[in-house]
Formats: structure tokens, sequence, C-alpha cells
């Protein structure tokens, strides 16, 4: 080995040791993700996280480093999780304002679609034979990521599962969304924003918003109501069911 | 943008306390949002510092379950295994969900025009 490679494997031992390689990587990951994203007009199949995740991963295997090792250094990131699930409040707050004039229907309406989220999802998978695992991942992932995540912690399923279930949840409800509201025949716009936050959460709502500014403030009160009262049944059900 | 910040881990540290020991079935930051949710609420309006935190939280909230998301190839033995239980689950599940949602809230609205 020459004196130059030698180097060069030192400085790498030495940056990989530390969490900056694993901080870097998850931003840079996320940063090309945007790119890609905005450059594909916003497709919902493009999404930010999605790319991030798979960027992360080839990144992972080429340098053979474990994913343990990576979490060490990106816990960092991963910990202000819970912060900015807090800061969710502000934004819920925000939407509550429209909450009022239409109270009975819309929570009669989150609380069948969670239901049938839930039922269905569980149902589906468990008839077609899928690890409970896997099953138990279902439960929250109509639910915003960070929330879902903080419900799978408690209830004592995977984090990781419950997050890429919400994100393909995510993804599938803004590519489906507006062809099956079309074929139901929906015309009112909050009724169809409603709808899209429900079933999918954040992803949902930047889509709605896309479509009609309507439909967006009422996906994003959708998804707020759906993270509180969705935190607070999902672990009542879980623990009932078990 | 500091104030803004304390606040919130504040209110996080709260929920964290209240999770630990009272309602260990709540997540921490789950309580934390419920209170601060509460807080304004009562209060009536956001300061602005807060409004900030937040804003740049929610823009860029994707990137912080990365590092969780990315744990995803440790399963993939057992995701590729269930492959086909996990993607027919996960289709029927958002389209029996929307569909649900639709159609209860176009019932009720119905209702309500008919009966005034």
């Amino acid at each position: 080995m020459n004196p130059d490679q030698l180097q060069i494997a030192e400085i790498w031992v030495y940056l990989s040791g530390s969490p900056l390689f694993a901080l870097i990587i998850t931003l840079t990951a996320y940063q090309a993700g945007i790119l890609f994203y905005e450059k594909a007009n916003k497709n919902p199949l493009a999404n930010p996280v999605a790319i991030a995740v798979v960027l992360v991963a080839i990144a992972l295997y080429l340098v053979g480093m474990p994913y343990q090792r990576y979490f060490e250094g990106a816990q960092f990131v991963h910990f202000l999780l819970g912060t900015a699930t807090v800061a969710l409040a502000v934004p819920i707050y925000r939407s509550f304002a429209i909450l009022k004039t239409r109270l009975i229907p819309l929570t009669i309406a989150l609380l069948c679609g969670g239901a049938v989220s839930i039922a269905s999802a569980v149902g589906i998978s468990t008839f077609l034979g899928a690890d409970t695992a896997i099953i138990g991942a279902f439960y929250p992932k109509s639910v915003t990521a960070p929330i879902a995540m903080g419900i799978a912690e408690r209830v004592g399923v995977s984090p990781t599962l419950t997050a890429v279930f919400a994100i393909v949840t995510g993804i599938l409800g803004a590519i489906l969304g507006s062809s099956i509201l079309n074929l139901l025949g929906m015309r009112a716009w909050w009724q169809r924003g409603f709808a899209m936050g429900v079933a999918a959460h954040g992803i949902g709502t930047s889509r709605a918003f896309a479509v009609h500014p309507e439909a967006g403030v009422y996906a994003s009160l959708a998804m707020g109501m759906h993270g509180i009262l969705g935190a607070i049944l999902i672990p009542l059900l879980v623990s009932y069911i078990r | 943008m500091i104030s803004g910040l304390v606040q919130i881990l504040l209110w996080q540290g709260l929920g964290e306390l209240i999770s630990y020991f009272l309602i260990p079935i709540l997540p921490g930051p789950v309580l934390g949002l419920i209170f601060l949710l509460m807080f304004l609420i009562i209060k009536g309006q956001v300061n602005p510092s807060l409004a900030t935190v937040s804003d740049a939280f929610s823009q860029h909230l994707g990137v912080l379950f990365i590092p969780a998301a990315v744990g995803v190839i440790l399963f993939l033995p057992q995701l590729k295994a269930h492959a086909f239980a996990v993607i027919i689950a996960l289709i029927m599940s958002v389209v029996l969900t929307i569909v649900t949602t639709a159609v209860i809230l176009r019932l009720i609205a119905r209702k309500n025009s008919n009966e005034s």
C-alpha cells in the first residue's frame, strides 16, 4: 500500500467513527431527495424522504457500515422528532379555526375512516399470513409519521416499519386519491380534502394543497385530528386486543 | 427563535414527565403536543417566535424520520417474504379509508341540507 492510500484510509477511519458522517449522508440524501422532488414537479412518487432513505441505504451498503453504527451518529436527527411532534401543535391550532363549523360530521367521518384504515390493513395482512411484527406496524400507519412512530414505540411495535408503512401509505393516497374521489363523484373540496388527510396524512395533505387550497386546509385539519385521536385511541385499542 | 425552541422543549419535558409518571401509554411528545395545543387555544394566539420554530420544523419534518426509516434494510428479508400481503394491505387500506371518509361526509352533509 502506498502512503497516499494509507492516509485516505486513516481519514476514513476517523470520519466514520464520528457522528459527522451519519449526519452528512442523512442531510445530503435529503437535499438530493428535495432537488429530485422539485425537478419532478412535486410528483408524489418522487417523495423526498423515500428517495433519501434509498440513497442512505445504498451509501451504507457501499461503505460497508452497519445500520447500528449509522444510527449512533444519526440519532441526533432522530432525537428532534419528539421536539418536532410538539411543534405540530401550532399548525394543528391554526387548522382548528375551521373545525367549529363542522365539528360533528368531521369527527364522525374521521373516527369511521380511522377505524376502517386499521381494520382493513390489519385484517387483510392477517388474512394473507403476514407475521406479527408487520401486522403490529399497520395499526398507526395512517397517522402522521412522527406521531405514528411515537405510538409504535409505546405499543411495542417497530417504529421503523411504522415509518415506512406511513410513508408508503401517504404516497399511495396522494397518487390514488384524486381518481378515487372522482370515481365516487365527490364534488365538495372540503370533503375531498378531509378524506385525503384522514387516509394519507402529510403527503396526502401536500397533494391536496396542490389541487385546491380549501381541500388542503381540510386535509391538514384531518391530519391533525387523526394524529391526536390516533395517539390516544390506538394504544388503547392495541392493549385491548392483546 | 430561541425563545420558541425553549417553549417547545419545556412542553416536551412536561409531556415526558407526565408520560413517565402518570400516563405511560401516551408518548411524551404527543402529551407535549396536546398541552401546547390546549395552551394555544386558551391564549388564542401563537407568539411569533414559536411560529418561526414550528414552521421550520413542519417544513422539513421529513428529514427527521430518515434515520429510523433507513432501518428498513434490517427488515428486508421479512418484507420480501410477506411482500404480497404488505402491498395488498397498504393499497386496499388507503383506498377503503378514502372511500369511507368521503362517503360518510357526503351522507351527513346531504342529510343536513335536506333537514334545513
